[in-house]
């Protein structure tokens, strides 16, 4: 809950300065040009297609992610993932539950450029991101290359190290790389591609965080991960300033 | 803009796909995997004496498979059945001949079970009860007694249990 209202404190400073700032740069521009300048301050909110389908076709998968931004500067976003998720793994001969909830929060650099009356967008962004999380060791296999008696391969259901390990946590940060394309007056699909780096996690007793909510695998030789989203978003021009 | 679109489309199942062909992680050999029980014969006499016992056979109660011998003539390598809490072996001397000789043990321990890592997940250790083992047909044994050696089996690289003759 502390984190939580952390991050919301972080969001209220990013949105209460931006229009300041964004007013600043349009005016700076505006002073020594005649043409009509007209820069919406929009904010754009949608929700994660692909984590959505995942969750009705598959039996070991449940939850969603939203998404939003907030248009700061002509090509400048602030951008925010949060996202919240179940799933079950096996990975070798380990099987465990791991759920839990994360945010992502940070910027969106728009490097097309449109032509007139075009709206898409290819960016290139950063994001700190953290989560919240817990596993439950549901079965492994024990580690045996001379297996003598005739059930030593069966895996421990119960018992052992099996059971939930509470209370994790991880720090990364991410960059991303987006393309949102306009196919209806403001609604847009866009696919992001992301490279994760983890910063620090809390790592559960006798076991290891194999799975990170929203950040995705861990692997064992190194601190990369990789993600990505299918998103569906609307926008809400809420602020245009027109300047002549 | 048309062209844009439909491209649009085919990104996720290019994802999917990719996704589902990441690599698998491997267990390299050089891991330590769950460890066998090291047995050393002991001199009765003399405890600090390693004493190999004349014509010794073993055999696992339960598993027809010969119990592989490795190393010395004066120790041996059990191994330890995860699912239970014992163990049972007949120890031969003097096989096929009029001395021989069986005796039946059983060796007592506990079990709890570390993580190594995601490829290779978990290992079994080993914790002997106070009685490590009992000679489970008593009478005319050529076992005399038992000692811990190290109580704690979480590797191969020590004896944990000396068997007096």
């Amino acid at each position: 809950m502390k984190k939580l209202h952390i991050w919301v404190f972080y969001i209220s400073i990013f949105f209460g300065t931006m229009p300041l700032s964004g007013q600043n740069e349009v005016n700076s521009v505006a002073k020594d040009s005649l043409e009509i300048i007209k820069t919406p301050l929009s904010f754009r909110l949608g929700i994660d297609l692909y984590r959505i389908t995942l969750s009705q076709i598959s039996d070991d998968f449940s939850g969603y992610e939203a998404v939003g931004d907030v248009r700061i500067g002509k090509d400048l976003f602030v951008a925010m993932e949060i996202g919240s998720l179940e799933t079950k793994k096996q990975v070798e001969q380990v099987n465990f539950t791991s759920s839990g909830n994360y945010l992502k929060l940070g910027f969106d650099y728009n490097m097309f450029e449109n032509m007139e009356g075009m709206n898409n967008h290819i960016t290139l962004g950063l994001r700190l991101a953290s989560s919240k999380h817990k596993h439950y060791l549901n079965s492994y296999t024990i580690l045996d290359r001379t297996r003598f008696w005739p059930s030593s391969d069966l895996p421990i259901n119960n018992g052992y190290a099996t059971g939930e390990r509470l209370n994790l946590s991880a720090f990364w940060f991410e960059v991303v790389v987006s393309f949102k394309v306009q196919i209806l007056k403001n609604v847009y699909t866009g696919v992001s591609l992301r490279l994760n780096r983890l910063l620090n996690d809390k790592l559960p007793e006798n076991f290891d965080n194999i799975y990170i909510p929203g950040f995705n695998k861990k692997t064992e030789d190194n601190v990369f991960g990789g993600g990505f989203n299918y998103t569906l978003t609307y926008n809400i021009p809420f602020l245009t300033k027109k300047n002549n | 803009m048309k062209n844009i679109r439909l491209f649009f489309l085919f990104i996720p199942l290019t994802c999917i796909t990719h996704l589902k062909c990441e690599r698998d992680d491997i267990c390299i050999e050089s891991v330590i995997e769950s460890p066998d029980l090291i047995l050393l014969f002991l001199d009765t006499k003399d405890v600090s004496v390693r004493k190999s016992p004349l014509n010794f056979s073993i055999r696992a109660i339960g598993n027809d498979v010969p119990v592989l011998r490795r190393g010395s003539n004066d120790s041996l390598l059990l191994p330890l059945k995860i699912q239970e809490k014992n163990v049972q072996f007949e120890f031969i001397i003097n096989k096929g001949s009029e001395e021989e000789n069986i005796d039946t043990i059983q060796i007592n321990y506990q079990r709890f079970d570390t993580f190594i890592n995601a490829a290779c997940g978990f290992r079994s250790n080993f914790i002997l009860e106070n009685e490590p083992a009992i000679i489970l047909n008593p009478g005319d044994n050529w076992i005399n007694g038992f000692k811990i050696l190290k109580d704690t089996i979480s590797n191969e690289e020590t004896a944990h249990l000396g068997i007096l003759h």
